[in-house]
């Protein structure tokens, strides 16, 4: 964990809204290409709920708009333009500040992961500031760095819910003061014991009954600027780092970067072969953008070329088919205490989603179940497996 | 983080098979076996491993799927415990049910619920009444711990299951014949590792794997385990009877965990 703060800005050309944050939602743009928009300006709003409406990172010029599979969002790309002019407006009530002015979408729902509905109370609310992954800034740093803006936000979190607001953080001094309806989760030591899992699983297990919602620190330092200048602020503090990275170090920039203007100049000279991660290549996802929840940018090197097909030994060619979970100890260790990983792999490795559900899956995101992959014996990736029996539990109910 | 945990976490990429790992733990035991057997010894040991192979190899071809190595760690294990008045059709016979019955009909290792080479040893020595397991001996002991370690600390044999074995069968003895002299670990060693620890046997959570070795240790001594003669055997079918009530120790782990979680929200 790198103890400072970043000292530097790398502002991108061209940054976007893409699909992949916006799970469930389907557009209805407000903006359209070659327009001008100011930085916290409205670009899109969710064709099903109208009320909640997606903000501009920075100011510039809409370069591209663009529909993913059945009318979802595909991405809405931004050019940066010289001018840097923002919506100001003094927000009165949280909530509708929230909603219209694009922090509503920082808000996930456990169970399922979607944006919550613009009228729901859930029975608490997560601040995840705790990295699984050790190269990630340290959230004490980025807080510390901002003043008070973190404190704020969360004293605003409290109107949404009536339940607490529980810190999700490492070890150490507590990032926010505690009281009745603020409360710290510390993390265990294991990288399992700091996803965002592990805190719902501890301090309000959604695996049978309610609803809690998560949100990142980053976020809720947005949210605390928000209400206090009335400006939109999506900046991001990441963290530059792989096997290419010239100079690993933590940056500012903003939600929804284009990784390969913050990775301009960073790439180790001579090598080819570059691929940019949102995350890192076992937890996050091979990018154009920056990720919502993506604290890491991974220069990573192109793998080395897969083995030829399987041969039996008498040389017959062979397909490669299912291949067993062998349950050794050390799968225990990827997931939060209490979930048991072995059984919990083969229920969604066949798809019994009543079982994954009695297993306590429903606390469990994609991220959370990222761990497991790199340690089973099977290779699959648990993380679509998961999606799958969410999406089947969630049309059940 | 501790230095252990971060080779725990790191693991090894995915696609790579353990049974690599397997082979390496098994190999010293296996040649000290064969130094003491001389010539019977190194037929047992042909025998077991042609055996296994070729199924593998038969089931690999038949289903266009990759064949695995495990049969070869099946075969090592199955030839230590084999004694050398053993023709070698009788051993090949054996380890034909084991693997076929115990693992291949399954889809090969992990997919079945007993360990093989367990099934194997049940079968050699409940077919032919002349056979008596081989007491594999003290060095054949001190050889298997190198590679005991190596599958501990790469959390493929749990620590617990072993401790709880061992807990499981100190207390049993202790209790019906009062006094454990602590030669009789020794011939228990090599079968604690690699029949009762496999994890495909195994239960697969933590709670889980306490009872479970706590449940084979007890079997152990209740099958003669503190007698060196009946010692190999005893662990055989302690893990074949443990083995299978491994699935139900999980799922009574299980319910007691929903049950805690229900009443905590």
């Amino acid at each position: 964990m790198t103890a400072e703060a970043a000292h530097e800005t790398r502002m991108p050309e061209r940054v976007a809204l893409t699909g992949a944050d916006c799970p469930g939602v389907r557009p209805r743009f407000a903006v359209e290409q070659g327009q001008r928009v100011a930085r916290g300006e409205t670009v899109f709003v969710d064709r099903a709920r109208p009320e909640i409406a997606f903000a501009a990172p920075m100011a510039g010029t809409v370069a591209r708009v663009e529909y993913g599979p059945r009318r979802t969002l595909g991405s809405l790309v931004i050019a940066r333009e010289e001018r840097d002019d923002a919506v100001t407006k003094r927000p009165e009530d949280v909530r509708a500040a929230l909603l219209a002015r694009g922090l509503w979408p920082a808000f996930r729902t456990r169970p399922f992961g979607r944006i919550p509905d613009p009228d729901a109370v859930p029975d608490a609310i997560f601040v995840i500031a705790c990295e699984p992954d050790p190269a990630a800034p340290d959230p004490a740093a980025v807080i510390t760095q901002a003043g008070d803006t973190f404190a704020r936000g969360l004293k605003h979190l409290t109107r949404l819910t009536e339940g607490p607001v529980w810190v999700c953080q490492h070890p150490g001094a507590n990032l926010a003061p505690v009281s009745d309806r603020v409360r710290v989760s510390d993390s265990g030591r294991r990288p399992a014991e700091r996803t965002a899992a592990a805190h719902v699983h501890r301090c309000r297990s959604v695996a049978d009954t309610g609803t809690v919602w998560t949100v990142g620190y980053q976020d809720v330092m947005s949210v605390g600027a928000l209400m206090e200048t009335g400006r939109f602020d999506a900046t991001r503090t990441v963290m530059l780092t792989g096997p290419l990275a010239r100079r690993p170090r933590a940056i500012q920039t903003v939600a929804g970067a284009d990784l390969r203007d913050l990775s301009a100049g960073e790439v180790t000279l001579g090598v080819r072969g570059l691929r940019l991660f949102s995350g890192t290549p076992s937890a996050g996802r091979q990018a154009a953008w920056l990720g919502r929840d993506h604290r890491i940018v991974t220069l990573d090197a192109t793998p080395p070329r897969r083995r030829p097909a399987h041969r039996t030994w008498l040389g017959l060619r062979a397909e490669t088919g299912p291949r067993p979970i062998i349950p050794s100890d050390r799968l225990d260790h990827a997931l939060p205490r209490g979930i048991y990983a072995a059984p919990l792999m083969r229920a969604l490795a066949v798809g019994d989603a009543e079982t994954a559900e009695r297993l306590g899956c429903l606390d469990l995101l994609e991220d959370d179940v990222a761990l497991l992959s790199p340690l089973c014996t099977s290779g699959a990736d648990y993380r679509p497996l998961l999606r799958r029996v969410l999406d089947e539990l969630e049309e059940a109910r | 983080m501790s230095r252990l945990s971060r080779f725990r976490a790191v693991g090894w990429p995915a696609h790579t098979h353990p049974s690599s790992l397997w082979l390496i733990a098994a190999t010293p035991p296996a040649a000290v076996a064969l130094a003491q057997g001389g010539g019977p010894a190194a037929v047992t040991l042909l025998t077991a491993l042609v055996t296994a192979l070729a199924w593998e190899q038969i089931f690999a071809t038949l289903r266009h799927r990759p064949p695995s190595a495990h049969g070869a760690v099946t075969a090592l294990v199955v030839a230590v415990l084999t004694p050398l008045n053993v023709a070698a059709w009788e051993l090949g016979l054996a380890v034909s049910l084991g693997v076929v019955l115990a693992e291949l009909v399954f889809g090969g290792r992990g997919f079945g619920f007993v360990s093989t080479p367990a099934a194997c040893l049940a079968f050699l020595g409940f077919s032919f009444p002349h056979v008596q397991l081989a007491d594999p001996g003290a060095w054949v002991a001190v050889a298997s711990l190198p590679g005991a370690a190596l599958l501990l600390v790469a959390g493929l044999v749990s620590w617990r299951v072993l401790s709880a074995a061992a807990a499981g069968f100190a207390v049993t003895a202790l209790l019906t014949t009062g006094v454990l002299p602590p030669g009789v670990f020794v011939p228990l060693t090599f079968g604690a590792v690699f029949l009762l620890a496999d994890p495909v046997g195994a239960s697969a959570t933590n709670p889980g794997r306490w009872l479970y070795g706590l449940l084979a240790g007890f079997l152990v001594a209740l099958f003669g385990g503190f007698d060196g003669e009946t010692a190999p055997i005893a662990v055989v079918l302690a893990t074949l009877l443990a083995n299978t009530f491994a699935p139900l120790i999980d799922q009574i782990v299980i319910a007691v965990e929903v049950g805690r979680r229900r009443r905590r929200v």
